[in-house]
């Protein structure tokens, strides 16, 4: 059977996403895809996987070959660069894809550099398109306040992965 | 310009076990497993971590990709160690090695090894 789940996890809490989907395996519903908020589990109440994401947006086949050997199950990516795999959870106990802080620190620097890009090409649309407005009307409040929430969804996504980047860092 | 091999010291635990394993031309898994091995299982690499890794040490030109006998349906890279990756493996090697040799008198003097952890 097949049951389907809506969530919202911000890019910077990628861990409690892994916790969650682990979670939800150690109860028999094992993530298969995630589409439009949307996460899809198929049930087996026989197995248990621990999940992992990676991001990465220069992969290759190699990569995926990479963790295929080491018993990692590619399950999809998403805007191909959240890769998410799993391993069955009792191969060996509690596993990991980064094995130092190091490298963690580098995988969410990545993912800052992305973000850092969408957010500043947000900025520039939204500044061309302000200046062309007429700013009054009831639709213009509504645009500016959409407009105006989501680039503070950003700042706030930018600080709490720069600030997870310090904590990985500092373990060094 | 290009980096001496002194540039790239410390090396991290894993970059250290990774020049290590390529004593012997291997791809990434055949690292990991081999990391595990001569580490005496102390040292687990996950796959992200080793993949970071590698693509940073084959810019840095201290490892390369072998070119040779590779089996075309074979999706996996091989790697070996560069004249300057054996030279950066060395020199960590010796630097290592200064590091014990200048602590043992000290560390025999303060009860030996047996009490530590």
């Amino acid at each position: 059977m097949a049951i389907k789940k809506f969530r919202f996890f911000l890019a910077s809490n990628i861990e409690k996403e892994e916790a969650w989907l682990t979670e939800m395996s150690q109860n028999g519903y094992h993530f298969t895809k995630y589409k439009y908020g949307f996460y899809y589990f198929e049930q087996d109440a026989a197995v248990s996987y621990v999940y992992q994401t990676d991001f990465r947006q220069d992969t290759d086949e190699v990569y995926f070959q990479l963790y295929k050997d080491a018993g990692w199950q590619h399950m999809m990516s998403y805007l191909e660069s959240f890769h998410y795999f799993r391993t069955e959870a009792d191969k060996s106990g509690f596993k990991k894809i980064y094995s130092d802080p190091e490298s963690v620190a580098e995988s969410l620097q990545r993912m800052m550099n992305m973000y850092v890009a969408i957010f500043l090409s947000l900025i520039a649309i939204q500044s061309g398109l302000f200046l062309m407005w007429d700013n009054s009307g009831l639709v213009s409040i509504i645009s500016s306040t959409i407009v105006f929430s989501v680039i503070l969804l950003y700042v706030f996504l930018l600080f709490s992965i720069k600030r997870k980047i310090n904590y990985y860092r500092k373990q060094i | 310009m290009t980096k001496k091999a002194s540039d790239f010291l410390p090396l991290s635990q894993a970059t250290y076990y990774i020049l290590l394993s390529l004593r012997e031309i291997r791809h990434g898994y055949a690292i990991m497993q081999d990391v595990e091995e001569i580490s005496h299982g102390e040292v687990t690499m996950g796959p992200g971590t080793l993949y970071g890794a590698l693509g940073k040490l084959e810019k840095q030109r201290i490892i390369t990709i072998t070119t040779g006998e590779i089996d075309i349906n074979d999706r996996r890279k091989y790697y070996e160690l560069t004249e300057l990756g054996i030279d950066v493996l060395k020199m960590e090697y010796r630097r290592l090695s200064s590091l014990i040799e200048n602590a043992k008198e000290f560390i025999n003097h303060l009860g030996g090894e047996k009490n530590g952890h």
